[in-house]
């Protein structure tokens, strides 16, 4: 189905173009990139850490645009994507991509003015990787699209980490593989799900090319790794002890819960809202489904439990109340 | 062409937005320019103390012997 098109007037509102830049994402993306800032330490000016982690905000926010601007013929076909102001109809195409292009320069331009052209050349580079190579390379070429891609999603805390700094030391890089290697189990527990919206759009998820069986048993592999370098920061003076029971107990739970979906039938048969037409909900699934559906809401707050540990303890309030705890 | 009232009311808003976004980013700018000021004075001011104390030192040890 392609996209309805455009009037040529366009009723667009600003709601629209704030909904092209992606606002949960973006959301997920300010709270990685400020735990980079903060666990950085640095003598950074706090107004200006504040507006360095805007920029990221609204870069990241630049690349949704771009790649919903790029893909709302795809969009259109998937019930979760179907509604953005692209595919719908309500912002047309070329206004989507002067509007990621004109943010994108800006953010990045403002970065490097405010605090180094290190960050600002890391922000460049994510929103070249995702919106160009994943949007328009990777992503219907290969099963491995989230894997490879998921690079984008994780560089924010590295940005954050330059912004203070301006370096980019491993410490940074070991939160940057956290989210890396959290990107498959998380995807692919959402795919399982919904492939039909995937080979629906011809994009090779991992259940559309490869099947639900290989999928799950990816998603455990994936899990055995991630989970003991999600504890590493404890190990290496980057976390604390709030972050070592942080990890260690969610990390058990998210192993649970991939062992189950490893275990399970979940992506064997369409979803119910698939079969019934139905807008898709994340609740509203097979109940073979359930455990990917659990590991995908799981896997999320674990890593917002992560980096909020983290942050607290390498906030310098807390560095006095609690010196044993960090 | 004439435009609707529902397609005047859009642009008006957009066109509202863009000029928000526009102030914002200009006062971002002046913020950043004034922060960045007074940092490079505050190092040139450090920076000048040290010279001077490593003028001054010398001196002051040559005296004391």
């Amino acid at each position: 189905m392609p996209t309805p098109a455009a009037p040529v007037v366009s009723t667009a509102q600003p709601e629209d173009y704030f909904q092209l830049l992606k606002p949960r994402v973006m959301s997920l993306v300010i709270f990685t990139a400020v735990t980079g800032l903060v666990a950085a330490g640095g003598d950074i000016d706090p107004l200006l850490a504040a507006i360095a982690v805007l920029c990221i905000a609204v870069g990241a926010g630049a690349a949704g645009a771009l790649n919903m601007a790029l893909e709302g013929e795809t969009d259109a076909l998937m019930r979760r994507t179907r509604g953005r102001p692209v595919a719908a109809g309500r912002v047309r195409r070329d206004d989507a991509l002067t509007y990621g292009a004109v943010l994108s320069l800006f953010s990045v331009m403002l970065l490097g003015m405010a605090v180094n052209w290190v960050a600002a050349g890391l922000l460049a580079l994510t929103i070249a990787y995702y919106a160009g190579f994943y949007t328009l390379l990777l992503k219907r070429r290969t099963p491995q699209n989230i894997v490879i891609g998921g690079a984008a999603g994780a560089l924010p805390p590295v940005i954050g980490w330059a912004a203070a700094t301006g370096s980019a030391p491993w410490q940074a890089w070991l939160l940057f593989l956290i989210i890396f290697l959290w990107t498959p189990p998380h995807s692919w527990a959402l795919a399982l799900y919904s492939a039909g919206d995937y080979a629906r759009a011809g994009i090779p998820m991992m259940p559309v090319a490869r099947g639900a069986k290989s999928t799950r048993l990816q998603i455990w592999l994936y899990s055995l790794v991630f989970v003991p370098v999600a504890i590493l920061p404890a190990f290496v003076g980057l976390g604390g002890l709030i972050y070592l029971a942080a990890s260690v107990a969610g990390g058990l739970a998210f192993l649970a819960l991939a062992f189950r979906l490893w275990r399970s039938r979940a992506g064997d048969a369409p979803d119910k809202a698939e079969a019934v037409g139905r807008e898709a909900a994340l609740y509203d699934v097979r109940a073979e489904a359930k455990p990917a559906r659990d590991l995908f809401a799981f896997s999320i707050l674990y890593l917002m439990l992560l980096f909020a540990a983290l942050l607290i303890e390498r906030l310098p309030a807390s560095q006095v109340v609690c010196p044993s705890c960090v | 062409m004439r435009l609707t009232d529902e397609q005047m009311a859009a642009r008006k808003r957009r066109n509202l937005a863009i000029a928000l976004g526009l102030v914002a980013f200009m006062v971002l700018i002046f913020v950043t320019t004034v922060l960045n000021l007074r940092r490079n004075i505050e190092a040139a001011a450090d920076q000048r103390a040290a010279e001077q104390a490593e003028f001054t030192a010398p001196v002051a040890s040559g005296v004391q012997r």
